[in-house]
């Protein structure tokens, strides 16, 4: 019975610690600090540990919180370029408190920076969200909107794509790998100028990706599928009548244009395609909040204002 | 190879005293959040913390940690400001793997980070950073979101189901 290798028992001390461990997430980091402070590994060895962690990040889910904000900005920043801010403190302030809100109850309630919502001032019927939580609504859209529970809906379905981090993963996997080769490369200090180099064309690349993605071709499918059934379960949690988005998608159904599509229309799959799917996510929930003439007052005079 | 596995072994051995010195620690991931009295948005702010910041996380209860700051602070925080990347047997047979997700919190700074926007920028005059220094200056106040949940007879504030 006896017959156990001692030479095991520091390996099988170790497996049970790592297993204690469970709850530690950057452990190796501060572990390895801590040796390297008490003198108990060298310098060059945490270095080493430390560049290792870096040089196995793969996917989109091993970009951090604080790199997804920044690629956030840049994608953000870029939608700044092609649109105008809608000038309406009143609506701007409504929409940051409802869509902040709204947030809290979904399940990714912080993000790096948190949450911002901005309308745009353009005819073009549209909704986009950038990585890391910059929420943009169309004016156009906007004032499709018949209630507070429509534009919830619509808010809503927008942090379902920032939850879900739909957005960095539209970013093409190979420029990933290459950005934490060159991130590994570097275990401490500021990256040097040809480092630099590499990792912001790298940027450029990862951000055109999502660009493209959000604004010119839309997502495929089955992510507006599942920030549909994000739309329904968080508004409804909020408190929200979920049929917000089904008198979204109605609406929009109706007012389909002849033409070639845009905006919205370009980039989300047809309205009718997912009114079906949004019917039975609603009809599965237990007993849904109802609207409210008190939210639908206060919509109307948040938006009175617009052209 | 020899050098792979001597690495392997100092994780494990990293590992190892991590827990014995730090059992239970958790870290924040996103540059600031609160400890508050109650797991939900609208209970009191109990200590205010910085990314990189180490909490003793003492249970876990519908999206929330309760956890315990190192200056003494008690209360809860949401599960989505904290690193829950984790370690696991099956992750420790595949050391190399579990090393990937480990170090991320305390070495973000050396990825995509205001150095490299700033050299984009430098590349892209037409990318509006200045607007989207605006839009981050929106930041919704505590007190109006309590206001507006509680006139528009919305949610409790719990938080992720």
């Amino acid at each position: 019975m006896n017959a156990r290798p001692p030479r095991a028992l520091p390996a099988l001390f170790f497996v049970l610690a790592a297993a204690l461990a469970l709850s530690s997430c950057s452990a190796v980091q501060t572990g390895a600090d801590v040796l390297a402070a008490q003198g108990k590994i060298s310098e060059a060895d945490r270095d080493s540990l430390v560049r290792t962690t870096q040089a196995l990040r793969s996917s989109f889910d091993d970009i951090t919180e604080e790199e997804e904000y920044y690629i956030g900005r840049a994608v953000a920043a870029n939608i700044l370029s092609r649109y105008k801010p809608y000038d309406n403190a009143a609506l701007t302030r409504y929409l940051n408190v409802m869509g902040t809100a709204i947030a809290y109850a979904s399940d990714r309630p912080e993000t790096y920076a948190g949450y911002r919502f901005l309308a745009l001032d353009t005819d073009e019927v549209n909704a986009m969200a950038a990585p890391g939580g910059f929420v943009f609504v169309t004016t156009g859209l906007v004032k499709l909107c018949r209630d507070e529970e429509t534009l919830a809906a619509i808010l809503a379905h927008e942090i379902g794509h920032v939850a879900a981090r739909h957005g960095l993963q539209s970013i093409r996997k190979s420029r990933l790998v290459d950005a934490f080769k060159v991130i590994g490369s570097e275990a401490a200090g500021r990256l040097d100028s040809a480092e630099l180099t590499k990792l912001t064309t790298l940027f450029e690349g990862a951000l055109g990706d999502v660009v493209a993605t959000i604004v010119e071709r839309g997502y495929d499918r089955k992510f507006e599928y599942e920030a549909d059934a994000l739309a329904v379960a968080i508004s409804s949690s909020t408190g929200y009548s979920p049929a917000g988005l089904t008198d979204f998608l109605a609406a929009m159904d109706q007012t389909k244009p002849a033409g070639p599509a845009t905006g919205w229309f370009k980039t989300h799959p047809s309205a009718a395609d997912r009114l079906a799917r949004a019917r039975a996510a609603i009809d599965a929930l237990a007993s849904p909040p109802a609207k409210l003439d008190v939210r639908t007052a206060r919509f109307a005079e948040a938006v009175k204002g617009m052209k | 190879m020899n050098k792979r596995m001597r690495l392997g072994a100092l994780v494990l051995a990293v590992a190892a005293v991590f827990v014995l010195l730090y059992a239970e620690t958790v870290v924040v991931k996103v540059k600031t959040t609160a400890v508050r009295k109650e797991p939900k948005f609208t209970s009191a702010v109990v200590a205010n913390l910085q990314a990189g910041a180490a909490l003793e996380k003492t249970a876990a209860k519908d999206g929330w940690f309760q956890v315990k700051t190192k200056a003494g602070a008690a209360g809860w925080v949401h599960s989505s400001a904290i690193d829950t990347k984790k370690f696991t047997l099956t992750a420790m047979d595949k050391t190399m793997k579990t090393e990937a997700t480990a170090g991320e919190v305390a070495l973000a700074s050396k990825g995509f980070n205001k150095q490299v926007e700033d050299a984009y920028k430098a590349r892209n005059a037409a990318a509006d950073f200045a607007a989207v220094d605006r839009m981050e200056a929106l930041k919704a106040l505590a007190a109006d979101i309590e206001a507006f949940l509680k006139r528009g007879r919305l949610g409790e504030l719990g938080g992720a189901r």
